[in-house]
């Protein structure tokens, strides 16, 4: 299987207000079309791991390689373009531009990579709405919708430009427990039939049960080794 | 690179905000308004003033400097470089300021091509009294139809006519200032007494009004040989020559050509009214200082509007950042809000002072005072609007620019985290 990521002796420390080694010596891989979870107690620096590995936070040591390109190396621009083409991001609080529709949101990044036309767009963002069953929320200012709404809305964000992984960090964190089942199921659906790799943070030992692969970090260390 | 997604985001965030998005707008419109009415009116009066002044003041005027002093006679018989010659208190030549040949020097230069019209002249103070009321004033002696071609007197009179001075013997055209102070009416005899003693009754046959206060305020004109007759001289006494030119920028440099040719004084109008340009040039630096710093103000508007809104937009600009727009794209989304404010605020500020000055101008104000004028002459020339939209819109990219570029710098993992 294809390698979509990995980490070689990935530390990361922060300096306010006391030096503080977050993560120490990670080394991991995502495969293509892996559903794989990060889970530990709070702390433990899941949520720093995923920032780090997805071209988020650039301040580590160590080496992260997406396709085999050191992130490190790109520039601004490139990274920009990285995150724009092959990288999708699911947050806890659903981020969405609250002064636009659910449409114009998922239409975005597709409007930023200008591969479409906008008609062609249009039509792909509703059809991604429409497997996440919000068509019908799609003119909709996304301020006027419910967390579980918004929460679908960003996924339908996250999937529009086809990114080769998707991030999530506690997708279903601010959302009651049908919601969460519901978001989570249709994560799981993307990952089972269209193969589309994910990578999320989650404390609920539920869901990640249900990944292809825990990840288990202890005060900056994972716990399992990599059986791949 | 596709534009779209930020002018989309640009529409939205302004219109989303409108509140925000007119008040930052009013201040372009309001800084661009003053530019156009204050430039109007300023330069507007300028002008008018200016066109009063070279259609009132001939191009070129020639005449014989009266303070010309001889060298002392002894320089005759000292010609030695080694001997120094002192003449204290040497005076004035005692002799008339008469253009000998006067009448010659003007088939001369009407023989010229750039010239459009000579009117030789010669001029006397003089008292004139009406009943109790004495007033000082200048009597010009002119040829009233060549004078008239050079300055269209005609259409400055108030009350009867030109022609009258030739037709009328004895005739007078007095200013409407100098008028005013006599108490004199059209057809009215007065009394007008040279500084020589010689005393002439005269007739009111016109009253003239320029818009310039010095001039109504102590001319009048006679023919000139009522003139002469005042001043006990000759008939081919002239003291000025007066030249109107096809092209009043070549003034200065024939005015020096006829200096040398005649040997007599040439000056041209703007030596004349030196003075008043180098207040007109005050005037406009403090014109556009007002203006600058109107538009300085409005620019920290827009500045402060805009620090705002991205202090509110952190979010928004972290999540542009996280699905792939760049830094760039960022500060343009910012820039191009500013620079679309200074745009439509600017539009609506040049249409709102064109509308200002347009009513200004229809409305009879009667300002008295430097220059006389029923309506206030307003500039509409479009150099104005356009220097002031131009200064509207590099203003508000500045202001727009600063902001834009902090929030380019927006690191979007701050704001995740702080989630």
């Amino acid at each position: 299987m294809k390698k979509v990521l990995e980490t070689k002796s990935l530390n990361k420390y922060f300096y306010k207000p006391v030096e503080f080694h977050v993560l120490k010596d990670i080394n991991l891989s995502i495969y293509s079309g892996e559903f794989v979870s990060i889970v530990g107690p709070s702390g433990s620096g899941k949520s720093t791991l995923l920032y780090a590995i997805s071209s988020l936070d650039r301040e580590y040591e160590g080496e992260v390689l997406f396709n085999n390109t050191e992130l490190k190396s790109l520039t601004n621009q490139k990274l920009a373009h990285l995150r724009n083409r092959s990288i999708g991001f699911i947050f806890q609080f659903h981020y969405l531009l609250a002064d636009f529709t659910a449409l114009d949101n998922v239409m975005l990044p597709g409007l930023k990579l200008g591969k479409l036309s906008h008609e062609e767009l249009e039509e792909k963002a509703m059809q991604k709405l429409d497997l996440l069953g919000i068509a019908d929320q799609a003119t909709k200012k996304v301020n006027r919708l419910s967390g579980g709404q918004q929460q679908r809305v960003s996924v339908a964000r996250a999937l529009i430009n086809e990114p080769r992984i998707i991030f999530c960090d506690e997708p279903t964190g601010n959302l009651d427990s049908k919601n969460a089942k519901v978001v989570f199921d249709m994560l799981k659906n993307l990952t089972r039939e269209f193969d589309q790799t994910i990578l999320m943070v989650t404390h609920d030992d539920s869901f990640s049960s249900e990944t292809d692969r825990q990840i288990q970090l202890l005060d900056g260390k994972i716990l399992n080794r990599e059986t791949r | 690179m596709n534009r779209l997604p930020i002018l989309k985001i640009v529409i939205t965030h302004l219109t989303s905000r409108k509140r925000q998005t007119i008040v930052s707008m009013l201040g372009v419109t309001f800084g661009i308004t003053v530019f156009i009415f204050q430039a109007g009116v300023i330069t507007g009066l300028q002008d008018f003033f200016i066109e009063k002044t070279i259609n009132s003041t001939a191009h070129i005027q020639i005449y014989q400097d009266k303070n010309q002093k001889s060298p002392p006679v002894l320089l005759n018989v000292y010609e030695d470089e080694q001997t120094w010659v002192s003449v204290p208190n040497i005076k004035s030549k005692n002799e008339l300021p008469k253009l000998k040949r006067g009448l010659q020097i003007v088939e001369i230069l009407e023989s010229y091509p750039e010239v459009i019209g000579v009117s030789p002249s010669l001029s006397t103070q003089a008292i004139l009294k009406l009943g109790v009321a004495d007033v000082s004033g200048v009597i010009n002696g002119v040829n009233i139809r060549k004078e008239n071609r050079l300055f269209d007197l005609e259409k400055d009179m108030v009350n009867g006519s030109i022609i009258r001075l030739e037709t009328v013997n004895n005739g007078i055209i007095l200013g409407s200032g100098l008028a005013e102070s006599l108490g004199a009416l059209l057809n009215d005899n007065i009394t007008v007494v040279s500084p020589g003693g010689v005393a002439l009754q005269m007739k009111v046959v016109g009253i003239l009004d320029t818009g310039l206060r010095d001039l109504d305020n102590n001319r009048a004109y006679s023919s000139i040989r009522n003139t002469q007759k005042l001043m006990n001289v000759t008939g081919s006494y002239i003291t000025d020559i007066k030249i109107k030119l096809n092209d009043v920028d070549q003034a200065g440099m024939l005015a020096r050509e006829f200096q040398s040719r005649f040997g007599y004084s040439a000056e041209d109008w703007k030596q004349a009214n030196e003075g008043i340009f180098s207040v007109f040039r005050i005037q406009n630096i403090v014109t556009y200082l007002v203006i600058i710093s109107i538009l300085l103000v409005s620019g920290f508007g827009i500045f402060n509007i805009l620090s705002m809104m991205i202090y509110e937009k952190m979010n928004d600009i972290a999540i542009l950042k996280s699905i792939g727009y760049t830094d760039i794209d960022i500060r343009n989304i910012f820039l191009l809000e500013a620079v679309f404010i200074g745009f439509i605020g600017g539009l609506i500020g040049l249409l709102i002072g064109f509308v200002i000055s347009w009513i200004t101008s229809v409305i009879p104000t009667n300002i008295e005072g430097f220059v006389s004028s029923e309506y206030l002459n307003i500039n509409f020339d479009p150099a104005f609007y356009l220097l002031a939209f131009v200064f509207g819109l590099v203003a508000t990219s500045i202001a727009g620019y600063l902001p834009a570029r902090k929030a380019s710098k927006i690191d979007p993992i701050n704001i995740i985290r702080s989630q």
